[in-house]
């Protein structure tokens, strides 16, 4: 009995290439993306999860409150936070520790290079599970010359040396110490936010002159995470936040009189576990993951395993009308209809089978390529029990869905009427439910195209948006503020304008999209009720405008002829004394304080804290449009653009001609003049462009998994048509005979395939359009909504030609035989 | 209306080669009434499909009314098919999706006539072969007999000169084959060429004439005694 229906489920399989390949096919291309996708998902929730003490870690979260600006919230906090948390959550908390990334010049065996190291706190150790394979980790990190590194540290810089008891010699601020190597541990894997190399204990003696680091209240450079002490929760802790803020934060004779510390700044505490999925902010030690892409990715997961799941079905709907005849003959024969629903579910599941197969194949020849653009390693372990499970749960699942409907259908045929009639058995009811499937797998297919579209759009639309200010032939060389350069940065840029190829060049604080946060709060002299206001604030020198080419609405650059323009320093004032200046403000700023036209702006002044109780009042020379210089996915700030002798960490260059040229000559100067400062340089246009590599990469994912769920729909519409012209031969005879051309029955069967189409668009355009639109009002510049209207109608327009050309060529075929022939043989 | 003249179809399959019709001389003037009798495989569907431009000759003339169309390519002999030619076949041959009333509509959707226009012929002829009260009805709800009147309101829809029926009465008993063939002899009396295909001497009686064909030839042509 069972090798029966074995015998007879492969002489079907082989007896139907044509169906069975479409189906086994798209099952496989199916599954395929989904496990793909799987892996993905996984991989991004697995984050984390390896540390022992994963869920009672917490990092710390800041909000700075700005009054007229968005809150600005980092994932970093203040230095003395770790005392603060230590003293106030006595009892709640355990352990707190901070990791703060500097660049240290290292010598080693002659050689000088540089590498990011983080400063931590012996805590550490005691938080993180870290994997030591070398030494003596918790004695390293209460040691202030011991260094810890990772296995690839080592490797890189030890090669097969026991890298314990290596010194090496680390330079950073105003410290030069010789470091020995204490411990080693294993490199931390991909799916971890943490990441760093290398680990020193942190010594504030060292940071003593430079405060920020470590000592300043209203300076974040630290990631702080805190460990909770067992059965405390993270509600009451959470609850106390505000208290703590004014309790601890010690920062009274730095605001106005009558406010509070938590008036401005909101601490927050995030799981460890939600900081890969969950973007908080600026400042974590590498990109993070987001859990929207999840979604949406679990999402045309499901669809397009949705997809594959309605092919089969609609297949075997189609396909089983024709075997009516065989199922006559075995009730004929005694067949019970539990038997024969036996026998087709049987069937549909061998056939999901041997989809999932090929499905795994084409997952081992796509993954090399997907890891490689997901730039992480991924496999699928088949070995693992779970996995093994779900994929023959989703073979059981696909199977029988697939075989249900022809199952139940076709058991409960009559079998006098069959084979007497002998026609085809097709119901309304299957081929309404067979249509209503194709409109929602074109839904599907037409909503990912519409949001392909529109995320593609949105990349594009975002790489080339005017910042205001020239991006081509702009070349930043960073690190011109570290020590060994800063003092001769001014040197290194006349060297630089004497190039050939060079127009201009400029020594700014920040650079292009680099989001830096720098502001300043300034005052209206002689108007006290507009208190103090926060401006945005850029460190620029006095060829700033003229090198990125930034035009004015009012007033003039500075110019250094005039002894007078700029910032003045506070050096040599006297306490309580106000200096004179002047100051270029953006269009916004004039706006915030309420200076009226950008003319009337002119002349205004504002006064602004330069030194410790020294002021200085800025007279407003010249106004600039809003450019967007901080980040193309911020709106604009109110922004000065201040000339002072602040340090300043970047230099712009202005050059035509060969980039490549440009850049080795700067590199020797550089090589010449700062030896021990790393050489790193972009390009203004690219660094805006990368702004937006997360939708370059959505838009690339979504577009090639919509390519694949169109794809296997239309592996399904190209089936269906078959089955349908074979269905309706004898019509088309008979239209044929009555007069009807080959191109009447061309146009007769693509209508039929272009209707659910038709009804598709109308469904999938306004979900996109919704779905699409609560996207895009995640940036702050976007495209014109009106754009998804062409977008939407494209779309369609794509699905129906490809519809078409799906079943354009069947039903050209079918129009062309003779007519006799369908006739011939009722 | 046609004549055929030293036509011959020959098949070829991969190996075999059938001649279906050999040399075959038919004239058929406007108004006969012609049955066509043989036995089963000597080529009477064949005649009737080339007569009716199913299909083409492999040799000869066939001229129809005045026109040469053994040469004409598909879409010209569509064109004068559907001007000129009904067809009623044995297995009726009706569309199972379509009500009674569409059905016959279609013989006139490939003619460029207004919906109000064909609403009123498909209403006329309905009337005439007595099946108005099934309009809206399936085709698989009516019983054989007027499943083939169905047929053949739709032969006549259009106003062609000529039906050709191929064993029109071979799937009905006796009694819907009578009314079958009365029909088809009242369309004759009103001036419809008719070609019929038939195994019944019976019915090949209600022909004027009657080409009896065997092994793709014509063996005789009897011409009954005018009543
Ligand atoms: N399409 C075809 N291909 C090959 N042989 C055919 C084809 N149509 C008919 N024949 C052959 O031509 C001969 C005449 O067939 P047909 O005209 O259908 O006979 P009849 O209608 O008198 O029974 C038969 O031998 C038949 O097998
Ligand atoms: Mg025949």
């Amino acid at each position: 009995m069972f090798q029966n229906y074995i015998s007879v489920a492969l002489r079907n399989l082989i007896k139907h290439k044509l169906y069975s390949a479409i189906n086994i096919v798209g099952l496989a291309v199916g599954l395929a993306a989904c496990v793909l996708i799987t892996l993905f998902v996984r991989d991004e929730m697995s984050f984390d999860t390896f540390w022992k003490d994963a869920d009672k870690l917490y990092r710390m979260n800041t909000t700075f409150n700005v009054p007229g600006r968005e809150p600005f919230v980092t994932v970093m906090a203040m230095g003395p936070a770790k005392g603060a948390i230590e003293r106030y959550f006595a009892g709640e908390v355990e352990a707190v520790t901070r990791f703060n990334n500097e660049w240290p010049v290292i010598e080693y065996d002659n050689k000088v290079f540089s590498e990011e190291v983080y400063f931590t706190d012996p805590e550490t150790v005691d938080m993180f599970s870290l994997d030591v394979v070398a030494g003596d980790i918790k004695q390293s990190l209460n040691d202030n010359s011991t260094l810890v590194v990772n296995e690839s540290f080592a490797k890189k810089h030890f090669g097969d040396k026991d890298p314990i008891g290596e010194v090496m010699t680390l330079t950073y601020y105003a410290t030069t110490r010789d470091y020995r190597i204490g411990a080693v541990y294993k490199d931390l894997p991909h799916n971890s936010v943490m990441d760093f190399r290398a680990l020193i204990m942190i010594d504030e003696a060292d940071f003593e002159n430079f405060p920020w680091e470590y000592g300043h209240w209203f300076s974040v450079n630290n990631n702080i995470f805190f460990k909770l002490k067992d059965g405390v929760s993270i509600d009451a802790l959470n609850a106390r936040w505000k208290d703590f803020t004014d309790t601890m934060m010690d920062v009274r004779d730095q605001i106005e009189p009558g406010t509070n510390p938590s008036d401005f700044v909101t601490f927050s505490s995030q799981p460890l576990l939600d900081i890969q999925l969950y973007p908080a902010g600026d400042g974590e030690m590498k990109p993070t993951g987001d859990i929207k892409t999840v979604m949406i990715f679990s999402a045309i997961a499901g669809l397009i395993l949705l997809i594959a799941c309605i092919n089969f079905m609609n297949l075997a709907t189609a396909k089983s009308t024709q075997r009516a005849r065989e199922v006559a003959i075995r009730k004929v024969m005694g067949a019970r209809r539990g038997q024969l629903i036996t026998q087709f579910l049987g069937e549909s599941i061998l056939l999901a089978l041997i989809g999932l197969v090929l499905g795994i194949v084409l997952v081992e020849m796509a993954l090399p390529v997907y890891s490689d653009f997901l730039g992480r390693e991924l496999t699928f372990e088949y070995s693992d029990g779970t996995t093994l499970a779900i994929l023959l749960g989703l073979i059981a699942f696909v199977g029988t869905l697939g075989g249900f409907y022809p199952a139940i259908a076709l058991s409960g045929f009559q079998p006098s009427r069959v084979l007497k009639a002998n026609k085809s058995a097709e119901t309304s009811g299957s081929i309404m439910l067979r249509n209503a499937l194709v409109v929602l797998q074109f839904t599907i297919s037409i909503g990912l195209i519409v949001s392909t579209a529109v995320v593609y759009g949105q990349m594009v639309y975002g790489q080339n948006m005017d910042p205001g200010y020239q991006k081509d032939n702009m070349l930043v060389i960073r690190n011109v503020g570290r020590s060994g350069m800063l003092e001769q940065q001014e040197a290194f840029k006349q060297e630089v304008l004497r190039m050939q190829g060079v127009n201009n060049a400029s020594l700014t604080s920040g650079r292009p999209a680099d989001g830096n946060e720098s502001n300043s709060s300034v005052e209206i002299p002689g108007n006290p009720e507009a208190g103090s206001i926060l401006l945005g604030r850029q460190g620029v020198d006095h060829d700033f405008f003229e090198t990125y080419q930034i035009p004015f609405v009012a007033g003039r650059a500075y110019d250094l002829s005039r002894g007078t323009d700029g910032t003045p320093s506070s050096e040599g004032a006297k306490e309580g004394e106000v200096l004179q200046g002047t100051v270029v403000v953006n269009e916004r700023t004039i706006r915030r304080l309420g200076f009226g036209t950008p003319e009337e702006a002119i002349g205004k002044v504002v006064r602004m804290g330069v030194g410790d109780d020294v002021q200085a009042d800025l007279s407003i020379i010249g106004v600039v449009p809003d450019i967007n210089f901080q980040s193309l996915r911020q709106i604009i700030r109110p922004e000065m653009y201040v000339m002072s002798d602040s340090w300043k960490g970047n230099l712009t260059i202005n050059f035509n001609g060969d980039a490549q040229a440009l850049l080795s000559q700067v590199e020797n100067v550089w090589k010449r003049m700062a030896p021990t400062v790393p050489f790193s340089y972009e390009y203004v246009d690219q660094a805006l462009a990368e702004e937006f590599e997360a939708e370059q990469a959505l838009a690339t994912m979504l577009g090639g998994f919509s390519m694949l769920a169109i794809a296997v729909a239309c592996l399904g519409l190209y089936g269906l048509a078959s089955f349908t012209a074979e269905r309706r031969t004898k019509e088309i005879g008979i239209r044929k005979v009555l007069g009807a051309s080959v191109i009447d029955i061309v146009r007769l069967l693509i209508w039929q395939f272009s209707k659910p189409v038709l009804v598709a668009n109308l469904i999938a355009w306004p979900l996109a359009v919704w779905g699409m639109m609560s996207w895009l009002e995640t940036f702050p510049y976007r495209i014109d909504t009106w754009l998804l209207i062409p977008l939407c109608l494209f779309a369609g327009f794509i699905a129906l030609m490809i519809a078409w050309g799906t079943v354009g060529g069947n039903a050209a075929k079918v129009a062309r035989s003779n007519p006799i022939k369908a006739l011939r043989y009722e | 209306m046609l004549k055929l003249h030293n036509l011959s179809k020959v098949y070829r399959t991969d190996e075999v080669e059938t001649v279906a019709l050999n040399s075959v001389n038919v004239e058929i003037a406007s108004g006969e009434f012609v049955a066509i009798m043989g036995p089963s495989g000597c080529g009477k569907s064949t005649l009737l499909n080339i007569i009716g431009m199913l299909d083409s000759p492999s040799s000869g003339d066939y001229i129809f009314m005045e026109e040469n169309v053994a040469g004409y390519n598909e879409a010209k002999l569509s064109n004068i098919r559907k001007q000129n030619i009904g067809f009623i076949f044995q297995s009726f041959n009706l569309i199972d999706e379509l009500t009674v009333e569409e059905n016959i509509e279609l013989a006139l959707l490939y003619h460029n006539i207004p919906a109000s226009e064909r609403r009123e012929r498909v209403a006329h002829v309905m009337d005439k072969v007595g099946i108005a009260h099934r309009a809206k009805h399936m085709p698989s709800q009516l019983s054989g007999g007027q499943q083939q009147r169905v047929a053949v309101a739709r032969a006549v829809v259009g106003d062609q000169a000529m039906i050709l029926a191929d064993e029109p009465t071979g799937n009905l008993d006796s009694a819907h084959g009578q009314e079958v063939m009365e029909m088809l002899q009242q369309l004759n009396e009103e001036g419809t060429t008719i070609v019929m295909v038939t195994h019944s001497p019976a019915h090949a009686d209600y022909a004027r004439r009657t080409i009896n064909l065997f092994d793709g030839h014509v063996v005789t042509e009897n011409l009954r005694a005018a009543e």
